[in-house]
């Protein structure tokens, strides 16, 4: 293992051993002892805030790059910390590096390489009675990208990373009543487009004989 | 759908978002420490400077610390010059690219690595310079050659720059509606995006959505231009019709002709006649503007075209639409999906001077409003 890095843990009660702040402390205080330095209270606040950028980058990037890009969001956001001046919005702060991360990978990535994760994913051979399940997470997951950037965000956080309206809320910045708009909107729309998508399939599956 | 469930997992199940809950959860992040670089062990205080005093001799240092002391009176007075003319506010930080930008009348240089661009200042460009504007809460604006760019507002809800002419390219992290660009023929409002923004000598203008969307508005007349689109503007005239690059030239060339030619009756009909003919299912953004920019029977005849390419939602009317019901003219406008106008809407309300209740009231209350 390399020794240029110090791995931070995730787990926030771990985290604390080293520093000044309490697990539970506010986001505020964690920030603002990141920003003085404190490494423990960022690895704090990473184990907060990573579901949240790895939902917004599984919005924009193949699965398969999302947990490295992850971390490079982390890595941005380090040493621009002391920048930002207002630290109760470090979560809309954060979301904004993670959607331009996503960005950027689409910029340096080659056409090929992009959302090609259904293949390789296959390459792994899961078992016969999951296939059918792995097709169909698939199939939703490709829906809920193909929805307006606001409700995709907030669908994924919700369904894929567990994240709860409030939690939503709190960590992106955004209010609940936005919160609440996109989840009930995006899974009208998700209905709609997984209905249409199912029943194309099944009129296409009817010519096929089994 | 069970709402309180889909809201934040209580009450009754759902069955359908639990499914999907089941299914999804694979994708979910993985608690993967986070390798951040090691720390330099060296202590970063007290300093270089600090250790070369602390070795000095008792009287030296003394003497040290009095010169140290006059060094700094000196520079503050020389500083004070410069700030005392320069306008006020913390600024935003503008970085060299290319040949010797300019603020105001001092030149970045190739040695400088930032400055600072305050409120009131404007960067100005040659036709060999380049420059970057970046602030942490807002994002990055390039300022391609030949361009003016002034600083005119950086509070924390509202920041606003004045383009009087050339090219900026934007990227942009503040909540929508936050950014506001001023042109000399229209306001474009950043509604979350990517943009590329161009203001000729004449004043007039074109903007370019790479990401996102941009409202662009002047005096009452409003376009909304999503990713891959482009709208012009004029000056007296404001934003033209938006419409997406791929559309035909002889598309393109009719829409240009009915938004700013001065037509006949007859040359009007035949440019709209083009428009409606060329028009594909993704050109229903550009139908819809249309609808608020004709009258009479050219609206019905829009209406008509637009309803075969995007069917209306259900409770939208042929009525309704001719009227310019706004209660009919959004859902039609969400069936796009294009991005929800709600934003937009948001917009104009908390930047009218009548706007009371505080932004965040106010886009309560909107979405409350909006809520099914």
């Amino acid at each position: 293992m390399s020794t240029d890095f110090d791995l931070q843990p995730t787990f926030a009660g771990l985290a604390a051993v080293n520093s000044a702040i309490e697990p539970g402390g506010s986001d505020i205080a964690l920030v603002q002892a990141a920003q003085s330095g404190d490494r423990s209270a960022f690895g704090m606040l990473y184990a907060r805030y990573s579901r949240m950028v790895h939902g917004i980058l599984l919005s924009k990037v193949p699965h398969a790059a999302v947990e490295d890009l992850v971390q490079d969001v982390f890595l941005q956001a380090l040493p621009r910390l002391n920048s930002l001046r207002d630290v109760s919005r470090f979560g809309g702060w954060l979301a904004a590096i993670a959607r331009n991360r996503a960005i950027d990978f689409h910029r340096q990535s080659r056409p090929a390489d992009e959302f090609d994760e259904q293949i390789h994913e296959g390459d792994k051979q899961p078992h016969p009675a999951n296939r059918v399940d792995q097709s169909e997470a698939h199939q939703i997951l490709e829906a809920i990208r193909s929805l307006p950037d606001s409700y995709r965000e907030t669908l994924i956080l919700r369904l894929v990373e567990g994240m709860t309206g409030p939690e939503i809320a709190a960590r992106t910045g955004l209010t609940h009543g936005s919160v609440r708009v996109n989840l009930h909107r995006g899974m009208q729309q998700l209905r709609e487009l997984l209905g249409y998508k199912t029943g194309a399939s099944d009129s296409q599956a009817s010519g096929t004989p089994s | 759908m069970n709402e309180p469930y889909l809201w934040d997992g209580s009450g009754e199940p759902d069955p359908e978002v639990q499914r999907f809950e089941s299914l999804l959860k694979q994708f979910s992040h993985r608690e993967i420490p986070l390798a951040l670089p090691r720390q330099q062990n060296a202590p970063a205080k007290p300093g270089y400077f600090h250790g070369l005093l602390l070795q000095l001799p008792w009287i030296p240092r003394f003497a040290a610390v009095a010169v140290v002391l006059l060094a700094l009176i000196a520079g503050g007075i020389v500083s004070f010059y410069p700030t005392r003319i320069s306008p006020s506010g913390s600024g935003w930080e503008v970085a060299r690219l290319d040949g010797t930008p300019q603020i105001g009348t001092r030149f970045i240089t190739a040695g400088e690595s930032t400055t600072k661009l305050r409120v009131g200042q404007t960067l100005e460009t040659n036709s060999t310079s380049r420059a970057s504007i970046s602030e942490t809460d807002l994002g990055e604006i390039k300022v391609e050659p030949n361009s003016r760019v002034r600083l005119l507002q950086t509070d924390e809800h509202h920041k606003r720059i004045q383009l009087d002419i050339g090219t900026i390219h934007a990227m942009i992290w503040a909540p929508a509606g936050e950014f506001v660009v001023d042109t000399p023929s229209a306001v474009a409002v950043d509604l979350g995006c990517a943009y590329t923004l161009q203001v000729a000598a004449d004043g007039s203008g074109t903007i370019r959505t790479t990401l996102g969307w941009v409202g662009f508005h002047l005096n009452g007349r409003e376009s909304f231009i999503p990713a891959g689109a482009m709208c012009p503007t004029r000056p007296k005239v404001g934003p033209g019709t938006p419409y997406f690059e791929d559309a035909s030239e002889s598309f393109r060339a009719a829409l240009g002709d009915l938004d700013f030619a001065a037509q006949s009756s007859e040359g009007r009909a035949a440019s709209l006649e083009t428009i409606l003919s060329q028009a594909r299912a993704r050109d229903g953004l550009t139908l819809w503007h249309l609808l608020s920019r004709t009258e009479g029977a050219e609206r019905a005849k829009v209406y008509d075209r637009f309803a075969v390419l995007v069917p209306p939602p259900a409770g939208v009317t042929r009525d309704g639409i001719l009227r310019l019901d706004q209660s009919m003219l959004t859902p039609w406008w969400n069936a796009l999906n294009l991005g929800d106008i709600y934003l937009w809407r948001y917009w104009e309300q908390s930047s009218s001077p009548r706007a009371n209740p505080p932004n965040r009231v106010l886009k309560e209350q909107l979405l409350l409003k909006k809520t099914p």
